[in-house]
């Protein structure tokens, strides 16, 4: 059984192609709070879900160049309890016409945001994403995780199975057998998220990372290492996101968002995740919001990929078709993944090397991209980024444009 | 020697399952609209929304799909790690979740042929038979 979704998320259709655009991004300081919570000095004072997303707001506000008074919108995004939307307002000092509620992991709040703005209910809407992961002991995985529902997350326990890596795992044994792959090549994925996350000086993960220490680090469940599964750590990020007619004469240049799409697994589920690795999804999913933004696969010059392990962001670059099944290892080993390779991935670090912003942290990164403000990780001239959020059970790509200004 | 375990999910077509285990029998509900089978148990089929759902007998024979070993200890000692589990596919194509039992993960030849086989276990619940998976 599927959980059902927190909010729906728009039907992709061209007359939204474009409609919004983000204007406004910022972030906490993650490598130096992921620091902080690890050293736990005597005067060490746990970040709160209020206080991060102030800290992102204020910065994406000052990064658009906007006055607080054009904010029109607020989405609140705190998947582990916080402020409603009006209460954040109040917080924030501001005073939208429209508010949401129903928010969570990235990509769905876009599309619903972007239809909020084309259906005239605010002209200028913040996003605020905002978690304390690590500081509040969110658990992964065991018996206190869960909330009783028949999904695989939480019906496997009598067997001891459990947890997000787990259902990773299946899926890397499964795909080593089927395609001869060694634990050295899987590495591989780690280690060049970890050079990406060098050129990031706000990645949490700040030091090189061998194949060597890849396979000598403990298994988590194995076959998969400790590396191969993404980070844990507290932190904030905002977009705000404007009617793209509204978005000119900006300090930046806008991020158009493009298109949209949906894929589900409605039944089979451990079939379609561990066999099939949600082909299917990615495939209707991608071609969906290809088609509302206008552009083919091969126009897409950057990709940002939910990378919750080594092995599912190789479900994503072979699922959308940027490479044959069975041949992603080999891309990413040849440098296919790196800034000067045929597709760049995950520039930032992901959320294995970068920041654990559920999404957030992707989209974060294609702002930057597609703004050519992306310092010694830009990938040259790119105009056009797809980010793609999957987990266990559904796809959700957003493909963005450059905009002018 | 009866395990503990991690608590089982309970409550409706879940207590239906478990009653079949306790008599060592692997029942799995198939929908009599589209012959669909569906599990975990659930109250309408997951691949039409049919309500009207029997409980059919597996043959109890089945082949590994795929495996991990739990090295991280998420169950806080309530299952000892490392722990093997294997992904099993049944003959009548339901895949359940399950452990291996008089082998180990390091055993497995792909695509192995396995059969049910029940082991007396106690969650929180009280003691019940966990369908595991033997050589054939």
């Amino acid at each position: 059984m599927t959980a059902q979704p927190l909010f729906k998320i728009p039907q992709p259709t061209t007359d939204m192609r474009g409609v919004a655009a983000i204007v406004g991004l910022g972030e906490t300081d993650f490598h130096a709070d992921y620091q902080a919570a690890r050293a736990k000095a005597e005067d060490y004072e746990a970040p709160t879900t209020e206080g991060l997303a102030t800290l992102a707001f204020e910065r994406a506000l000052a990064d658009s160049g906007l006055k607080r008074s054009d904010i029109d919108g607020v989405s609140v995004n705190y998947l582990y309890g916080g402020p409603t939307a009006a209460e954040t307002a109040q917080m924030l000092g501001l005073t939208p016409r429209h508010v949401i509620d129903k928010g969570g992991i990235c990509a769905g709040p876009i599309p619903v945001a972007s239809a909020a703005i084309a259906e005239g209910e605010c002209d200028t809407i913040a996003l605020i994403f905002s978690v304390a992961t690590r500081s509040i002991g969110r658990k992964f995985g065991g018996q206190l995780y869960g909330d009783g529902a028949p999904s695989s997350y939480y019906y496997h326990h009598p067997w001891g199975w459990s947890s997000q890596a787990a259902h990773w795992a299946l899926i890397w044994q499964h795909y080593r057998l089927t395609y001869g792959a060694s634990e050295a090549d899987l590495g591989a994925v780690a280690v060049q998220l970890r050079q990406n996350a060098l050129n990031n000086t706000n990645a949490v993960m700040q030091t090189p990372l061998s194949i060597e220490k890849y396979l000598a680090s403990r298994y988590v469940v194995n076959p998969l290492h400790l590396f191969d599964l993404c980070l844990v750590n507290d932190g904030a990020v905002c977009l705000i996101l404007r009617r793209s007619d509204m978005a000119k004469d900006l300090p930046h240049v806008p991020v158009l968002v493009g298109g949209w799409g949906e894929a589900r697994v409605t039944a089979n589920k451990l079939h379609m995740l561990v066999r099939e690795r949600l082909r299917p999804q990615f495939q209707a999913a991608g071609a969906q919001a290809l088609a509302m933004a206008g552009v083919t696969l091969a126009d897409v010059q950057h990709f940002e990929g939910y990378d919750a392990s080594t092995i599912h962001l190789i479900n994503h670059i072979e699922g959308h078709g940027f490479v044959a099944p069975g041949e992603g290892l080999e891309f990413c080993k040849s440098g296919g993944m790196a800034r000067d390779g045929k597709l760049p991935v995950n520039m930032a670090g992901g959320i294995l090397s970068g920041s654990y912003m559920h999404g957030w942290n992707h989209v974060a990164e294609v702002t930057r991209q597609l703004r050519h403000e992306a310092g010694a990780r830009q990938v040259q001239d790119v105009q056009v980024s797809m980010f793609s959020l999957a987990q266990t059970d559904m796809v959700h790509p957003i493909v963005f444009t450059r905009g002018g200004q | 020697m009866v395990q503990k375990r991690p608590d089982r999910t309970l409550g409706g077509p879940h207590d239906v399952f478990w009653d079949y285990c306790a008599k060592g029998q692997l029942h799995i509900q198939q929908c009599q609209s589209c012959a669909g089978f569906s599990y975990p148990p659930m109250k309408s089929c997951e691949h039409c929304g049919g309500a009207n759902m029997t409980w059919q007998p597996m043959s109890g024979y089945g082949h590994v799909v795929s495996h991990c070993r739990f090295e991280h200890d998420y169950y806080r000692g309530i299952f000892a790690i490392p722990h093997d589990t294997i992904m099993v596919e049944l003959a009548e194509g339901p895949i359940m979740m399950s452990n291996p039992s008089g082998f180990c993960n390091d055993d497995l030849t792909p695509n192995m042929p396995v059969k049910v086989a029940f082991t007396a276990c106690e969650d929180s619940a009280g003691v019940f038979q966990l369908p595991v998976f033997e050589r054939v």
